[in-house]
């Protein structure tokens, strides 16, 4: 018997909780209870024992907290336990039951909530998987973090050839703790490839049922459902749905079809499997048909493509100087800001492309993607022309994202459908080839068609294949739009694809763009556009859009249009009070007034002047304010940011007019290896910035290496170090320790080329020389006097 | 179910770290803003667990054996606002910065309040028992890595999502675990002074030498 054939029955009955079982065998709380694997094995295999007694057809081995992080002090190893509780199950269930190698969540947080990275959840994963090689099937439960599962299910396909089952739990709000979705873990877990997917643990069957509906929706594989015994007593620990009730709940669940395999979770005994396995006995399986269309994800949030969804196009550095010198800058926060001003427009996702021969693509990718998601709910598009680009990216992308792109062209479909494949994403095809881009809509959909059959034959839904039918300038060939719009048109109606276009192209070369940009928008829409690539910031495009979807009857009720228009404020032509002063706004925290006075000053003063005459002296005085107690914090950042804003303006100018921006020197920050608190370390880059220092961020949770290397790498002589932990303080001392020892930071005579000045709640000036710093700053208005000190 | 209405204004104005400044309109406004988010956003979650101490292996140090001596059982618990609230507080970094910080103050404010009312019902649980103030891993000589030994007994990375890493820094961020003596004598008020309070290693009037008077 295997997996696949136990699929075949009907219903696939579960066993019941096992530390439930545990306890009441006298393990005591805090305890391992995986230890009992060798320790006690006759106790863990007589509960295995009556759960197959019960009629459980699939038993959990005693395997769930079994890996590296916590069994650190355990005094066995990974290998030890799990294979104990593998072999303990195995010789219960002698061919009367499957064995699931049973995977709980590693025990910390996973990047951004916590510190552990993707590759080292992957590590412990796939220890454990290694480790219970013998067992039938892979069971991962009780997961909150959608990317810590990913990296489980990856170890799993990578290590072993074993059926995957993935199970999260989910609290009454439908979300785990970590905010993921039903309809993002669904959509995932299918991507990646898994067996069955489902929920376990938390609450009752009642309780949970909305969270099974949800899945089923979404589902085109068996639905796992495991719940608990209703919900607990908080102080007896005892359960308040008995086995007779919940089995009754449990066939109600049933009925929703699609739902296959079912036990119980916490507070559930043999008893209730029992009772499961009665209630089921008579009862047909059914497959619900999936009522969602087509849709990608992150670990929130669904994007499904059942209506026109925006893609914004900003996150790319082509024809954008600032953006590139923020790539070369490692500037992720400039990044950032787009993606936020894009999102808060109302893109639905967001094309991703960091691509400059001066960086390291693949790591500048990894780490835009990680930021990004820290910080925006909505979905990414992928865009890469290097498959190793889109392979890193693809891995520890939180969701179901886009990639962009594959083309007709055979080494494209080669390389890309396999990793879209893989990594279960949606894909753009560009209706181009080795022979360039077919003049004839025949042509493009041709291409379109090729792509389809290439992504069908590995396992592709050509509803996750997006076709592109490229817009071209209009100005140069104008018989070109009516064939761009030719070709999506046939390709949505005959090939049933979604569709996408960028869409500004097409005005290249003529005035009044904006224009033609709308209306071939507009058009394009008709024919049935679902994805159009545009620059959400650009009111009018993103208001034919919401126009569009009240005239195509999509905006029910004219609803989100209405939100959107009726109380919009008309924005106000940038005036400016001659009462205010340019030092007042800043003081006063009044951002677009300075922005605007700054403007109106460069038309008749040198730039370096409004710098040394204006902002500097204005923050100078802020500075003072809080120093003197008058002003708190927040207060004085506030008008460092208004200061900022002004700086922007001055930078734009002077890189309008080719004049590179004066900085006074570079600085490295970073908070130090295992330290996540990074508020203190960012309120010391505002002010630095504000000061004309040019910062390099290097993030938080810094490896020492990462440090002396950008140090070398870009000659920087001073930096910055913050800590807020005591745990963490160590990784300071070995940070400054390894700067210190670094030959190449070194001048002849042995002495450090670098200055260190460090900070944090935690540290005193008498420490902070004890680990060999320069300075020590108590807060960030003293880093910016140590700047000057130092750098001038 | 405890929740949260209202966020101790001095208090985080306090953590701020700038006690003594006078209120004005710009702050309040920051203030404001700020609370309106975090009410928004937090989805407070606690735990809670009375063991007997001997043998527990909780009784590590000298501050904590003074801090619940004749004590026989305690309450362990902990607290968080869930993981959304850190990502307020990132998201807010890259936008606004001074609302950054605010949001980072109030939030911590406003897991201690969830703590506070914990105590409430821990005391209204036990009327007959005497209970000690509460007293957190790093206090003191107590150490901070015992934060992983209480979420284990409290099973709080299944029930609550609350972690540790290998630092012992608690993940989500905004969140606290503690300790309360329970005694069938009366306790002798021991001095709660800046001991017992969070800031106390990270305070800028005690790195001056001096206290803040709270």
């Amino acid at each position: 018997m295997d997996f696949s054939k136990l699929l075949e029955n009907e219903y696939v009955i579960l066993d019941g909780g096992m530390g439930t079982m545990l306890q009441k065998s006298g393990l005591k709380l805090g305890d391992i209870p995986e230890v009992l694997n060798i320790e006690n094995p006759e106790v863990v295999a007589d509960i295995h024992r009556q759960y197959i007694e019960a009629g459980a057809q699939i038993i959990s081995a005693n395997t769930f907290g079994a890996n590296g992080y916590k069994l650190k002090d355990s005094g066995y190893t990974v290998e030890e336990i799990i294979s104990a509780g593998v072999k303990n199950a195995k010789s219960v269930a002698e061919g009367k039951a499957l064995v699931a190698l049973d995977i709980g969540p590693i025990g910390q947080l996973i990047e951004p909530s916590g510190a552990m990275t993707f590759q080292e959840a992957y590590e412990y994963f796939k220890e454990e998987i290694l480790a219970g090689k013998d067992a039938d099937v892979i069971f991962f439960e009780t997961m909150t973090d959608l990317l810590e599962l990913k990296a489980g299910i990856l170890a799993a396909k990578e290590n072993s050839c074993k059926p995957i089952v993935a199970s999260m739990t989910f609290e009454e709000n439908m979300r785990t703790f970590s905010g993921v979705s039903v309809g993002s873990a669904a959509i995932t877990l299918q991507g990646l490839g898994v067996d069955a997917i489902g929920v376990n643990c938390s609450l009752g069957p009642d309780e949970l049922a909305p969270v099974v509906k949800e899945f089923v929706k979404w589902s085109n594989i068996p639905v796992f459902v495991k719940p608990n015994a209703g919900l607990p007593d908080p102080n007896s620990n005892t359960y308040n749905v008995g086995p007779v009730d919940f089995a009754e709940s449990m066939a109600k669940i049933a009925e929703y079809g699609t739902v296959k395999l079912m036990g119980g979770c916490c507070g559930t005994t043999p008893e209730y499997i029992k009772e499961l396995k009665k209630a089921l006995n008579c009862k047909k399986y059914k497959k619900a048909t999936v009522t969602a269309d087509t849709a990608i994800c992150s670990g929130t949030t669904v994007c499904e493509i059942s209506q026109p969804r925006v893609i914004g196009e900003r996150i790319n550095p082509t024809g954008k100087k600032l953006f590139k010198q923020a790539l070369i800058d490692n500037d992720i926060d400039y990044i950032l800001n787009q993606a936020i001003s894009q999102v808060h427009a109302g893109a639905d996702i967001l094309d991703v492309n960091v691509g400059l021969p001066e960086i390291d693509e693949k790591e500048m990718m990894v780490k835009v993607v990680k930021a990004l998601q820290s910080v925006v709910d909505v979905p990414l598009q992928i865009d890469s022309t290097k498959p190793d680009v889109l392979d890193a990216a693809l891995r520890i992308y939180n969701g179901k994202p886009i990639v962009n792109s594959v083309n007709g062209e055979e080494k494209s479909l080669d390389t890309v459908l396999p990793l879209v494949k893989k990594y279960g994403a949606s894909v753009i095809g560009l209706t181009l080839d080795k022979d360039g881009i077919p003049k004839t809509a025949e042509g493009r959909f041709e291409i379109a068609k090729k792509i389809v059959e290439r992504a069908k034959a590995l396992g592709i839904s050509p509803k996750d294949v997006y076709i592109d039918c490229l817009t071209l300038t209009v100005s140069a060939e104008q018989e070109g739009c009516r064939e761009t719009l030719k070709a999506l048109h046939r390709v949505k109606t005959e090939l049933g694809c979604k569709t996408c276009l960028g869409v500004s192209n097409i005005s290249f070369g003529l005035p009044n763009r904006k224009l033609v940009n709308h209306i071939f928008l507009t058009m394009a829409l008709e024919e049935g556009l679902d994805l159009p690539i545009i620059n959400p910031n650009d009111v009018e495009m993103m208001g034919a859009i919401y126009a569009y979807k009240v005239l195509a009857n999509i905006d029910k009720n004219s609803t989100a249009f209405i939100e959107k228009y009726n109380d919009a404020v008309v924005e106000k032509p940038k005036q400016t009070n001659s009462e205010i002063t340019l030092s007042y706004a800043i003081m006063n925290g009044l951002k677009s007034e300075a922005s605007a006075l700054t403007e109106k000053a460069l038309e008749n003063t040198d730039p370096m002047d409004i710098v040394n005459n204006e902002l500097i002296p204005a923050l100078d005085k802020v500075g003072m304010d809080f120093e003197k107690g008058k002003i708190f914090l927040p207060q004085l950042i506030q008008s460092a940011n208004v200061a900022q804003v002004c700086f922007e303006v001055i930078k734009k100018h002077l890189s309008q007019s080719n004049n590179a921006p004066v900085s006074k020197g570079k600085i490295i920050l970073a908070t130090v290896k295992g330290d996540i608190h990074d508020i203190g370390k960012n309120i010391v880059k505002v002010l630095l910035d504000n000061y004309g220092y040019t910062v390099v961020d290097l993030g938080r949770d810094v490896d020492p290496q990462a440090v002396v290397d950008t140090a070398i790498k870009q000659d920087i002589k001073m930096i910055g170090l913050s800590a807020l932990m005591t745990t963490t303080l160590k990784s300071m001392e070995d940070t400054i320790a390894l700067v210190r020892n670094t030959k190449e930071l070194q001048n002849p005579d042995g002495s450090s080329k670098c200055v260190i000045f460090v900070g944090g709640a935690v540290l005193t000036e008498d420490y902070a020389m004890k680990i060999g710093a320069d300075y020590y700053c108590k807060d960030a208005k003293e880093s910016v006097d140590t700047a000057k000190k130092v750098l001038g | 179910m405890i929740a949260l209405n209202k966020i101790d204004r001095e208090e985080a104005v306090r953590y701020l770290g700038n006690s003594g400044v006078e209120m004005n309109s710009t702050m309040e406004g920051i203030l404001d803003i700020c609370e309106e988010k975090i009410l928004a956003t937090a989805k407070p979650k606690y735990l809670y667990k009375t063991v007997a101490l001997e043998n527990s292996g909780l009784l590590v140090g000298n501050s904590i054996s003074n801090h619940l001596e004749n004590c026989q059982n305690a309450v362990i618990l902990c607290a968080t606002l869930g993981a959304d609230i850190d990502k307020l507080i990132r998201t807010a970094q890259i936008t606004d910065m001074a609302q950054a910080v605010v949001i980072d103050s109030m939030s911590s404010v406003a897991v201690e309040q969830i703590c506070n009312k914990v105590e409430e019902l821990i005391i209204a649980e036990n009327p007959t028992l005497f209970t000690t103030w509460r007293f957190s891993p790093g206090y003191g000589d107590y150490p901070i890595e015992l934060q992983s030994d209480f979420l284990r007994i409290l099973d709080a990375p299944r029930k609550i999502g609350l972690c540790t890493n290998n630092n012992s820094i608690l993940t989500p961020t905004k969140s606290v675990t503690a300790i309360i003596g329970l005694s069938e004598t009366p306790i002798e008020q021991k001095r709660r002074g800046c001991q017992s309070c969070n800031l106390a290693k990270t305070c800028k009037f005690r790195k001056a030498g001096n206290h803040c008077g709270f």
